[in-house]
């Protein structure tokens, strides 16, 4: 049994010794224990050293609020994890721990000179130090910041954990398994709704694990807790243990993490570490309880110096005393009983100093009977001792004067400055928070949320009352949700009633200047950091948080907020509600990136869309990119090639034979009723009316601010059924769109919108012989350009397949588009692909695709427009239906500024010197211009051309439509290209080989 | 205070796909929905999340004007489209090849939906439908029986949705 541990005591399992290390030490700890529980056993107090001043730091609380023993652990391979809370890390076999922002040792530490420099630390500090020179930035400053921000090593392995994720609806979630909670969740759940009560600890009971002492209806408190949970399980409520509730969102949206093997020693194959649950509830109980507050005064941070009832708790749970010879510094009735428990587990306890001038009668007996020293009136202004407190001193106040200091020697200082209502969930709701006069401190007060608040996180204390709060949270709970639940009490005996006042730092008779009184621990921000800050000009609270980092560590101030303000107000003389409280946001605690990412990594990370022609592209060696949240063959490279090789010789098949490309991911949507051509009018540019059925038409289509959305050839079936493609990223926002108009608009018109961009696979076969390619495999249509003629579709049967053929053209040569129901894309691939071997001919992938309608000077919307373009600029004003009445975007374009004749137009680049130009590539007129040179245009798609024998580029250039024939400059890094202006309508101009 | 659980699941739930079946989109508007359906001997559920079951052919309400059907021969089905569609204006669109069919079943079922669908499928009466997510994909899903659901897919992304359950089984086999 170690040192500190007292047989009989706590919560842990004394028949399992857990062995883990420390800092390359092995110690030995018990089933039950946490990190911080298992070093405590083994009298080790020191267990890190502070952000700043890497002054040695113990550990202060005994739960997830813990700022100061932030210790790296490991659980093997890939599993290290910087700033783990030994307080909340449990004892697991084979643990390993090391202690964090020291070297070369966590004793012996060259940063603590630090500590001595102090006065050089103090708040502002990064403001007023990295201000001049300017040039010291980049090279000095920034990475001196770098170098310090940040506390613990960041992992450096790809985590081999996985993360799991779950949905849960329930009538009432309860958010904290103490005595509020589980009366709240057994009210709500006898009145047969479902509930669920969540608790970031290993087990349930929250503050009575640490009271054995107190009787509830006759039993002990241990007792009476299991009874409670039994029947908890009896009336169905989904107990979640080690869950932190992270978030509290609209709409009753509470956001869970669940730590699922960190505890296990060996997890089984395939459980996630952590689980994200996203919770949906009718209502919600918060009872979360309240934290307690440390006092600050010099040398409040040493080893040793912790929180009352932490120590109370590594008592009563863990059967743990934290020292032999204690010394209490309190403001609050609740350090008292923590006292008292001590001395009766045999420790001893040198003195309570009280700051408060008179103390409940009954708690000074009860002192004087254990033979504890009662000091009221007191103050703290020292202690003493370096990797571990020796002693406290501390002095009489009277009438505001600090007399004469006393030294109480200790070897553990139990601090407690009052309990502040856990009140971060409740503040995530935007939920208004209101100024107790009496326990000077915040409470919650107006709702924005269906949620009941009960027992210390409204400012209650004691269990009585506690307990009746949670009830009555219960039945609030119930009723709202229109069920009836009974009121039940239940009888306390041995209660542990208390009140306390609030304090800013302690008086003193030292020099206030030179105290080192800390408020905030994990920032070592002290009480005169935040005076110097209200002197310097500070006046909210929010510039006071700033300014000293008050607050600002992965703990958001659970400790320090309140002591903040009550320094804060003080020094600019307000009262506090006056100066406010800084905003608590998500996450309660700090929360790994794989419970957010879930199972969002690896091969699951995103979406991958594929085609049912991609298994031929990849048993063919396709390379694939990505295209929204497809993958499309890119190119198709034989042995040997690369891909500006393989693309060549793409293009250079297509133009001579014929090439096929898998179109399938191309969006589709099938327009239908009696005024599908009214809705094609009014949404699309182009004229519709007169198409005939059996003729399709590009068609344009533009936000009401005039610019071009997306675009796609249109096809009319029949008089009311037209077969739309859209581009493939504009498939789901083009049918929003359309449906947006439609319900929002125009409910008046009789027509129906279906997604069939998955229903077809579509084989795009271009080429001089792409038609004799076809006409081996299609039945019940003649392909001839006189039956068959350009912008043509049919339905029809293609390689036995049921077909929508179309005859269009994104290449400029002779073209088809096959769509075939998408189960039979494969087959539809593969027989065409045979019926062309005669003519050589070549699947091609989206770059050989983008080069050949690049040729022809089609523009592919999101490339060669940026959401600014319109049809103008593009050259597209013979899409426009001009006769037509109006239609999306129409009014826009004889906006002033949209027919302005120096707006970016899109035309076509030649360069001189035969040279590529870069996509992106900035265009000005005048090279010899002074700069910042004023920029005319960029390049948006530029290729090698097999069939020109040179590169081409497309470019939106100011006013360029004007400009054919001139010279432009694209100055890059090597030197500036000179380019031609031209049509971009590269190839076959005539357009000859279309109507081949 | 437990440590370790050996509540190993050998088969938590069970995925099954199911072959191709005729599968159609019916839009019109409330106001002629009894009329077509008379037209078409449907019938058609007029609460969404509604299903009816009629001569093998099964209806599931959508939204106020839009039903999913799964028929079985779908020939008649379109022949009395084509011949009501001038008194009785609607959509009828074939969607058997969009999505592909999985039927979840086994004691886990639910809990494995849960894990990417934020709907409250707890509450799902039997024999009802919605249109819902799993994790990002647009799913219909239809509850069968308790642990009995069948969830419609878009091809595309049915790799994705496979997957995720795969990785679902493995974590629920674990019993934690």
């Amino acid at each position: 049994m170690s040192r500190y541990r007292i047989p009989g005591m706590g919560r842990v399992d004394p028949a399992a010794p857990v062995s883990f290390t420390f800092d390359g030490r092995s110690y030995q700890g018990l089933r039950g224990d946490t990190v911080a529980s298992a070093l405590l056993a083994n009298g080790v107090h020191l267990m890190g050293r502070s952000f700043k001043y890497h002054r040695p730091r113990g550990v202060v609380t005994a739960g997830s609020e813990e700022p100061n023993a932030l210790i790296g652990t490991s659980r093997g391979p890939g599993r290290f994890e910087p700033n783990t809370r030994a307080t909340v890390q449990e004892l697991r076999a084979g643990l390993t721990t090391e202690s964090q922002n020291k070297w070369p040792s966590l004793k012996f530490d060259i940063g603590a000179v630090n500590d001595r420099a102090y006065m050089l630390f103090s708040a502002g500090f990064y403001y007023k130090t990295f201000m001049w020179p300017r040039s010291f930035w980049d090279k000095v400053y920034e990475p001196f910041i770098r170098a310090a921000a940040g506390l613990g090593k960041s992992p450096a392995e790809v985590d081999p954990d996985s993360y799991a994720h779950r949905n849960l609806h329930t009538d009432v979630l309860v958010v904290g398994g103490g005595a509020a909670g589980i009366s709240a969740a057994l009210t709500a759940a006898k009145s047969g709704a479902r509930v669920v009560l969540v608790d970031e600890n290993p087990e349930m009971g929250g503050s009575l694990l640490s009271d054995p002492s107190v009787r509830i209806d006759g039993r002990g408190s241990w007792a009476w807790l299991a009874e409670q949970l039994s029947q908890l399980r009896a009336a169905g409520v989904r107990l979640m243990t080690r869950t932190t509730a992270i978030g509290y969102y609209h709409q009753n949206f509470v956001g869970l993490v669940e730590r699922v093997t960190d505890h296990l020693d060996q997890p089984p194959h395939g459980a996630p570490r952590e689980r994200m649950w996203h919770v949906r509830a009718e209502q919600v109980v918060l009872a979360q309880g309240a934290l307690e507050k440390p006092l600050v005064f010099d040398g409040n941070d040493r080893p040793g110096v912790m929180l009352a009832g932490a120590a109370q708790t590594y008592l009563n749970r863990y059967g743990v005393k934290v020292g032999d010879n204690a010394a209490v510094v309190t403001s609050h009735d609740s350090a008292w009983y923590a006292a008292f428990d001590l001395v009766d587990a045999g420790a001893r306890v040198a003195a309570i100093a009280d700051t408060r001038d008179s103390v409940r009668p009954d708690l000074v007996e009860a002192a004087r009977k254990r033979g504890i020293l009662v000091l009221t009136g007191h103050t703290a202004t020292a202690t003493e001792g370096r990797l571990r407190v020796k002693s406290v001193r501390v002095n009489p106040v009277r009438n505001g004067q600090v007399g004469a200091g006393r030294k109480i020697p200790c070897d553990a200082l139990l601090i407690c400055g009052g309990w502040t209502p856990s009140l971060h969930l409740f503040s995530h709701t935007k939920g208004s928070l209101t100024w107790d006069a009496d326990s000077r401190t915040f409470l919650p007060d107006h709702k924005t949320e269906a949620c009941q608040i009960a027992g210390a996180g409204r400012g209650l204390w004691g269990y009585g009352f506690v307990l009746e709060d949670g009830v009555k949270a219960g039945i609030a709970a119930a009723q709202a949700l229109g069920r009836s639940a009974d009121a039940s009490d239940a009888r306390v005996e041995g209660d542990r009633p208390g009140t306390g006042i609030s304090q800013k730092e302690l008086p003193t008779d030292r020099s206030p200047g030179k105290a080192k009184a800390f408020v905030d621990y994990q920032n070592d921000v002290t009480a005169k950091d935040i005076r110097l800050a209200v002197r310097e000009g500070m006046r909210s609270i929010e510039h006071v948080k700033r300014y000293t980092t008050n607050g600002m560590a992965t703990d958001q101030g659970k400790m320090s907020n309140i002591n903040g303000l009550m320094i804060a107000a003080d020094a600019l003389g307000k009262e506090p509600p006056q100066v406010g409280l800084t905003t608590f946001r998500p996450p309660y605690t700090p929360t790994s990136f794989g419970a957010f990412a879930g199972y969002h990594k690896g091969a699951t990370f995103e979406i991958t869309r594929k085609t049912p022609i991609d298994p031929w592209a990849e048993a063919q060696g396709a390379v694939f990119e990505p295209v929204s949240l497809w993958r499309r063959a890119w190119y198709f490279p034989k042995a040997g090639e690369d891909m500006h090789a393989a693309v060549a010789r793409e293009c250079r098949a297509t133009r001579a034979s014929v090439g096929m490309f898998d179109a399938s991911t191309l969006g589709k949507i099938e327009v239908a009723g009696p005024d599908a051509v009214e809705f094609m009018n009014r949404m699309y540019t182009n004229p519709w009316t007169k198409l005939q059925p059996g003729r399709c038409r590009y068609g344009l289509l533009l936000g009401e601010d005039g610019f071009i959305r997306d675009d796609g050839v249109i096809g009319r079936m029949s008089p009311d059924l037209f077969h739309v493609t859209t581009t493939t990223g504009g498939a789901a926002r083009v049918l929003n769109m359309m449906e947006d108009y439609l319900q929002t608009e125009w409910p008046d018109l009789d027509v129906w919108l279906t997604s069939t961009t998955e229903q077809w696979a579509t084989v795009a076969v271009n080429g001089p012989n792409a038609r004799k390619v076809l006409e081996k495999l299609v039945e019940g249509l003649d392909l001839s350009d006189t039956n068959f003629p350009h912008m043509s579709v049919a339905e029809c049967t293609v390689a036995g397949l049921p077909a929508r053929l179309f005859r269009i053209s994104f290449t400029g040569e002779l073209g088809f588009e096959v769509n075939v129901p998408a189960r039979h894309g494969l087959q539809l691939w593969k027989a065409i692909h045979e019926a062309g071997q005669q003519y050589d001919i070549c699947p091609y992938g989206t770059e050989t695709m983008h080069v050949l309608r690049a040729e022809k000077g089609y523009i592919i919307v999101g490339q060669d427009t940026d959401g600014t373009v319109t049809p103008q600029d593009a050259g597209l004003d013979w899409a426009i239906g001009k006769a037509k009445k109006d239609f999306v975007g129409k009014r826009s374009l004889s906006r002033p500024d949209i027919v302005a004749p120096n707006r970016k137009q899109l035309v076509g680049l030649l360069t001189e010197d035969g040279r590529k130009l870069e996509e992106g590539a900035q265009i000005v007129l005048d090279p010899s211009q002074s700069l910042p040179m004023t920029m005319a245009g960029h390049v948006t798609s530029s290729y090698d051309s097999v069939a020109l024998g040179r590169p081409i580029a497309m470019a939106v250039v100011t006013g360029g439509l004007s400009r054919m024939g001139e010279t432009v400059h694209i100055p890059m890094p090597d030197g500036t290209i000179r380019a031609t202006i031209t049509s971009t309508n590269f190839y076959d101009p005539a357009g000859e080989r279309l109507k081949a | 205070m437990t440590t370790q659980r050996h509540d190993f699941d050998p088969t938590p739930f069970l995925v099954e796909e199911l072959p191709w079946a005729p599968r159609f989109s019916l839009r019109v508007r409330p106001e002629n929905r009894a009329a077509l359906a008379g037209a078409l001997g449907l019938e058609l559920p007029t609460a969404v999340g509604q299903r009816s079951t009629a001569g093998g052919v099964e209806v599931l309400c959508l939204g106020p004007d839009e039903w999913t059907i799964l028929a079985p021969d779908a020939a008649p089905l379109a022949a009395g489209s084509g011949a009501a569609y001038a008194q009785i204006p609607h959509s009828l669109v074939e969607i058997s090849d969009r999505e592909i069919t999985l039927r979840l079943s086994g004691a886990q079922a639910l809990t494995a939906l849960t894990t990417g669908c934020p709907r409250d499928i707890d509450a799902m009466p039997v024999g009802q439908g919605a249109r819902t997510l799993f994790d990002s994909a647009t799913v219909i899903l239809w509850r069968d029986d308790r642990q009995d659901f069948r969830m419609d897919v878009w091809r595309s992304f049915l790799p994705h949705v496979r997957a995720l359950l795969d990785q679902v089984m493995v974590e629920l086999k674990s019993g934690l």
